[in-house]
């Protein structure tokens, strides 16, 4: 059974989640994507480093964030990020004040640039961090945010 | 999803931009809507891009990205005519892809 057709056969990832800890259902992609929803269910910043093992993550300055200083609108800030740490492998965001502050993780092959724009959420004034891994090592940036109108409220 | 994912790709220099727009609620699951009512959550947990059928790009997603998820991403070595397609897997099992051809700017 193909792993698509089992998902939707199951409906919901969560249920999933035991088989794919105990390697049971091993995803077939060349990147080696990290299948395990439990730092997704982080609710703390401090969780989320430890089920990625990024804890020990060294401060540098190789990695660039752009961010808004003020984010007027927290239901979509703009987020930049680009390592220029060689063989970066991935890149993880990371919204501390966020109910579920893991906000995304992405792999890169070696043909792509270890760069990526996108909007995330932000539900209140907080810091953002970026993880980036290179060589089995870890690096971080962070940026605090200013939010005006919070991105996951009852709007 | 009704709707369908735009996908763009420009070559700029070597390198080769990849602009993607997926429509989607990215409902949290922690959100009240305005009849007080808390929608089940319904966001995309994988996303994948792929050049000319290689995967080069995979991430995993949390609640935390906005509605309508955007992404710019950059590829090196890429030429016109090189072919490059996105996948995306929802938390309820849906699933969304397109592709297209990257054009000389």
């Amino acid at each position: 059974m193909k792993r698509r057709h089992f998902l939707k056969a199951f409906g919901s990832v969560s249920a999933l989640a035991p088989l794919i800890g105990s390697g049971l259902l091993r995803p077939g992609q060349a990147l080696a994507v990290d299948f395990n929803r439990a730092p997704f269910e982080a609710k703390t910043p401090a969780d989320v480093l430890r089920l990625t093992g990024t804890g020990a993550a060294e401060a540098t300055r190789d990695i660039f964030l752009k961010v808004p200083e003020v984010a007027e609108n927290g239901a979509s800030v703009p987020v930049e990020i680009s390592s220029n740490i060689p063989g970066t492998t991935r890149l993880a965001v990371i919204i501390d004040k966020n109910p579920l502050p893991l906000a995304l993780q992405f792999n890169f092959g070696p043909e792509a640039v270890p760069r990526l724009q996108t909007r995330l959420r932000m539900a209140e004034s907080s810091r953002l961090r970026v993880v980036a891994t290179a060589g089995g090592k870890h690096y971080t940036v962070f940026r605090d945010v200013k939010v005006t109108i919070g991105g996951c409220g009852d709007q | 999803m009704s709707e369908p994912i735009k996908i763009r790709a420009s070559i700029k220099g070597s390198e080769g931009e990849v602009r993607v727009l997926m429509p989607h609620p990215m409902e949290s699951g922690l959100r009240k809507d305005p009849s007080g009512r808390v929608p089940p959550a319904h966001f995309i947990i994988q996303v994948s891009l792929s050049l000319n059928g290689r995967p080069v790009i995979e991430g995993a997603l949390g609640t935390s990205v906005s509605a309508n998820p955007l992404f710019a991403f950059q590829l090196k070595d890429v030429k016109a005519g090189d072919r490059v397609a996105v996948s995306w897997l929802d938390n309820t099992g849906q699933k969304g892809s397109a592709e297209t051809v990257f054009s000389a700017s």
